[in-house]
């Protein structure tokens, strides 16, 4: 009988001495208190823990029933009897265990689960944990800073739950056991601030560095791949309960404001080997970028921040964590990335922006992200957003810099729809410099002879796909067009008149003779394809489509024609639109 | 409190193109001539208002003040503007205009659009130990880059005021850190460390800093006192490095210097006995090469040196450095009673009462009859004992909480 076995070992070990206690007397007594556990006698096995005469013994050996205690925990329903006895005998090992040896036996456990165990094992281990935790005296910071990095990492690799539904189901347990992990740091985090009030000159500076790294690691995990706005129907949304405790134990501990304020770049690093160093500062900047995006887009701690900066100030010391947002292609991190940069630019009056924020390479380095966004993710919103914000930085840039940043947009962007959009912009930026009454040297004169150099011209002169080109050509016209009619010779305020000579020969030209080359190639394709229509479809094919596994089936040859008809269309576009502009120009 | 009718009616416009978008009164005039420059670091403290009424901020919140380069864009408009008028430990009254401040943009979530805002600021100084013991400003400049060091000799002229009233005026030359010799209080040694010769400035010293509980009858300075003292650092010569020592002139010197420490410790002035008895740690812990006969001394003077150092921050209330300074004693001399008995008091004043306990039962198996001992270890016990019990009150029954939680 299992109790029995129990109460044999129990009884020797009873007159040994403590030191006198053998490994196979460890041994012994493990397997008879899972045995136990298993056979359903867990009442035995506390009442043998809890009896004053053998305290000794479990004070050394109660610590390895926790791997079978934890076991049967999980084997029994809710409201079964035999479960809550076994969380008592849980709790009974906590206060009675040698506590080193307790906590390293709780972390192994920790560390062993997997899956879907992780967080439910998590959870019923924290209570434990904490009262060994506080029992702890040497190394207590190091402890504290190991449980916590080792239970963030069990809970890493688990998928972050996402939409309304998910976070309500909360399948794996996180919600739960993330909110459940603050609230057992919380008596660590009120140490240090007492330690802190009790003398300025006494820094318990390894308690305070284990919080700030649990932290870090919480803004990147789950943090940033959490959705973190309010949802309908949610009351306490799990995340943004979460996000608000991390952001109190960093004000509490007084590292909130320092680390809003710091630029991953400027952190010192510790590690010798410069790829340490390089990883180091790469998770903290993801850290901080959602630091960032949690002050300033979602509000939490808002009210601890300084206001009186101004708002240049704050875009120009969050643009690096927003390029850093932006470089990835999550969906989660992206958004929060675009949120956070339109969040600063909404603070902003439209043209109050210096031009001499352009120097500042992140300043480069974003709107040619958000180009590379808007263009190639898959997510449309995401697109969109994009879009639209790029226009709203523009917006907020003075003259100069708009215009350097059309000019670097331009060179670097690639995109035929993009360079439209930006020359769109342009035709913008000259009509307001017509009418307005002040002297605008950027849209007018030699700056914008300069810049129509860049638009009014062809890539690759008359061999340029037009089609592939299209939105850029109508865009330039269209800008070409404005510029004929509302700039009279006479005035001639713009310069398109002076520089129109050259503007003929690199583009209206080339357009011309490409117009017609490719009329007639097409012409003559659509012709080659209805004559063939007769005779059998070849099934020669010269590539093939796969999409989402499922292969296309090939174009018919109808549908070819379609094509081919609407490309003579696009032609027919941009060639009243040229036929227009030369009329104009002959006109004046 | 900010009246904002009062800044409409009498505010000063001090804004370069005159259409009244900052508005100033000024509360409480500054103490100099000079205001600071464009790129200079500023340290204000203020607290902020809407219209309505409602504060939006406050530096005192985050019990720092607010630090910026002057004249960069850094902050609003209005404050650019504003600060740059403001002489050193001036407080004054602001109303700035939308335009000056956040726009039509606003600032979310406090500051709504178009928001004119109200301040009250004051243009804090350098806060040297950034423990708002010392406060520093600068009236001019001083030149090159180095400073006395502890030990150095200084020539200074140097004013004394309490109150308002001038206490002390007179030219000194003395050694940093024996500033007491000529009742000058230990802010003043403290500060000089940090002045460059030819510096003339102004420091507000904390009554920490200053002459503390005891006061100095001699000039009729009450107890608790804070002081301000204006101090031209003329000339300097920096005091040997350790380095610059061989071992027979520190032995000689840490001779005196513990002399020096132990009367400054008599007196009470125990910042001042801890740099001398620093000065023997960092002249002989690393020292080598020593003789027999040399690293006797030696030793006998690091371990004087860390026991005194001890009870020194035992009265400065520094445990951690107590605890510190024990352990180097004990590393010297494992079973020193006094060693383990002041870091057994230390580990008590920090709640580590486990140790403690060890400690004071060491001290009783090198000496038995020490009663001191028995009474703390007494002490020990009882303190934990409350400890346990508060804990388990507070931290009680998470438990119950998350099978409720469960149950859900």
């Amino acid at each position: 009988m299992a109790v029995d076995e129990l109460q044999a070992i129990i009884q020797r070990c009873q007159i040994l001495e403590e030191a006198d206690f053998k490994g196979e007397d460890f041994n012994l007594f493990q397997v008879a208190g899972q045995k136990c556990l298993e056979d359903g006698y867990a009442a035995q096995l506390l009442e043998v823990i809890q009896n004053e005469k053998n305290k000794v013994i479990i004070k050394n050996m109660g610590w390895n029933l926790i791997s079978p205690l934890v076991r049967c925990i999980f084997m029994y329903k809710q409201d079964d009897d035999r479960r809550e006895l076994c969380l008592r005998i849980l709790d009974q090992l906590a206060q009675l265990c040698n506590p080193k040896e307790l906590f390293l036996g709780l972390l192994e456990q920790i560390e062993q689960t997997s899956g879907e165990q992780v967080c439910q094992t998590v959870m019923l281990l924290l209570q434990p944990l904490q009262t060994v935790l506080l029992k702890l005296q040497n190394k207590k910071a190091y402890s504290v800073g190991l449980s916590l990095a080792m239970i963030m990492n069990q809970l890493t690799p688990l998928p972050v739950p996402y939409t309304k539904q998910q976070i309500q189901e909360d399948k794996l347990g996180l919600c739960q056991c993330c909110n459940a992990v603050v609230d057992f740091a919380k008596p660590f985090v009120n140490e240090v601030v007492k330690n802190m009030e009790k003398s300025s000159e006494y820094n318990d500076m390894e308690l305070k560095e284990e919080l700030v790294k649990f932290c870090m690691k919480s803004l990147k995990y789950p943090l940033l791949t959490a959705q973190l706005e309010q949802l309908e129907g949610i009351e306490d949304h799990p995340f943004r309960q979460f996000a608000t405790e991390i952001i109190d134990i960093l004000w509490n501990i007084r590292e909130l404001i320092p680390l809003v304020f710091l630029h991953p770049k400027a952190k010192s690093s510790d590690w010798e080997d410069q790829e340490f160093a390089d990883i180091e500062q790469k998770n903290s900047a993801e850290s901080l970028a959602c630091l960032s995006y949690l002050m300033f887009v979602q509000h939490f701690g808002i009210e601890c921040f300084p206001m009186v900066f101004s708002p240049s100030y704050l875009l120009q010391c969050n643009m690096s964590h927003v390029e850093v947002l932006l470089k990835r292609t999550e969906e989660s991190m992206l958004s929060k990335g675009l949120d956070l940069f339109e969040s600063c630019l909404l603070r902003m009056e439209d043209g109050s922006l210096l031009h001499q924020y352009l120097e500042f390479k992140d300043f480069v380095n974003v709107p040619q992200d958000l180009v590379k966004i808007m263009t190639l993710c898959p997510i449309e919103h995401v697109r969109k957003k994009s879009l639209n914000i790029l226009q709203l930085f523009i917006d907020k840039f003075d003259t100069e810099g708009k215009y350097t940043l059309f000019r670097c947009l331009l060179k670097t962007s690639n995109h035929a729809g993009v360079e439209g959009y930006i020359i769109k912009n342009i035709k913008d930026q000259v009509h307001v410099s017509l009418t307005k009454e002040y002297d605008n040297i950027w849209f007018t004169g030699h700056h914008l002879i300069s810049l129509l150099d860049l638009v009014l011209s062809l890539p690759e002169g008359a061999e340029t796909d037009l089609l592939q080109n299209s939105d850029r050509i109508m865009a330039s016209l269209n800008l070409l067009r404005y510029l004929v009619i509302k700039d009279c010779e006479s005035d001639n305020q713009t310069g398109v008149w002076t520089t129109l000579a050259k503007i003929e020969q690199n583009f209206l030209k080339p357009l011309r003779v490409g117009l017609n080359m490719s009329r007639a190639h097409y012409e003559a394709e659509i012709k080659n394809k209805k004559e063939n229509r007769k005779e059998a479809q070849s099934s020669n094919t010269v590539c093939s489509v796969t999409v989402g596994g499922e292969k296309l089936p090939a174009m018919t040859t109808g549908m070819q024609l379609q094509v081919l008809h609407s490309a003579l269309f696009t032609f027919d576009l941009i060639e009243s639109v040229l036929a227009r502009v030369e009329e104009l120009i002959e006109v004046k | 409190e900010v009246q904002a009718a009062a800044l409409t009616e009498r505010g000063e416009d001090i804004t370069p193109a005159r259409d009244r978008g900052v508005l100033k009164i000024i509360k409480r005039p500054g103490s100099e001539d000079e205001c600071p420059m464009i790129g200079d670091k500023v340290y204000v403290h203020y607290k902020g208002k809407l219209a309505n009424g409602k504060k939006f901020d406050s530096s005192r919140d985050r019990n720092e003040p607010f630090i910026f380069s002057l004249g960069k864009g850094q902050v609003i408009k209005a404050w650019d503007i504003a600060v740059a008028t403001m002489k050193k430990g001036e407080i004054c009254y602001l109303l700035c205009k939308p335009e000056y401040a956040y726009g039509s943009a606003g600032s979310a979530p406090k500051i709504p659009s178009n928001a004119t805002l109200f301040f009250e600021a004051s243009n804090a100084g350098e806060d040297l130990f950034e423990d708002g013991g010392i406060i520093r400003r600068i009236k001019r400049k001083g030149e090159g880059y180095s400073n006395p060091n502890e030990g150095a000799t200084v020539e200074i002229h140097l004013e004394g005021f309490c109150g308002g009233t001038r206490f002390d005026c007179k030219d000194v030359k003395f050694v940093v850190g024996e500033g007491e010799d000529h009742d000058i209080p230990i802010g003043i040694d403290k500060a000089l460390e940090k002045m460059q010769r030819g510096e003339h400035c102004i420091l507000y010293l904390s009554s920490r800093y200053g002459f503390g509980e005891a006061g100095k009858p001699k000039y009729g300075i009450q107890a608790n006192a804070e002081l301000v003292y204006e101090v031209t650092l003329k000339s300097f010569e920096k005091a040997k490095e350790s380095w610059e020592m061989d071992t027979k002139e520190k032995l000689e010197q840490a001779a005196i210097v513990k002399e020096k420490g132990t009367m400054y410790f008599k007196e009470g002035k125990y910042l001042q006995a801890v740099i001398q008895y620093g000065k023997i740690v960092s002249w002989l812990e690393m020292e080598y090469g020593l003789s027999e006969k040399e690293s006797k001394a030696s030793d006998s003077f690091l371990l004087a040196a860390f026991l005194n150092l001890a009870m020194c921050y035992l009265k400065l209330r520094e445990y951690a450095k107590a605890v510190e300074c024990c352990d180097k004693a004990l590393g010297l001399d494992q079973d020193n009673e006094k060693g383990l008995y002041r870091r057994g008091e230390a580990r008590l004043l920090m709640n580590e009462f486990e140790l403690a306990k060890c400690d004071f039962l060491k001290v009783l198996e090198v000496n038995p009859q020490n009663k001191a001992a028995k009474s703390q270890i007494s002490l020990c016990q009882k303190k934990t004992k409350e400890h346990n019990e508060r804990d388990r009150r507070i931290y009680a029954n998470m438990f119950t909480k998350f099978a409720e939680r469960d149950a859900k």
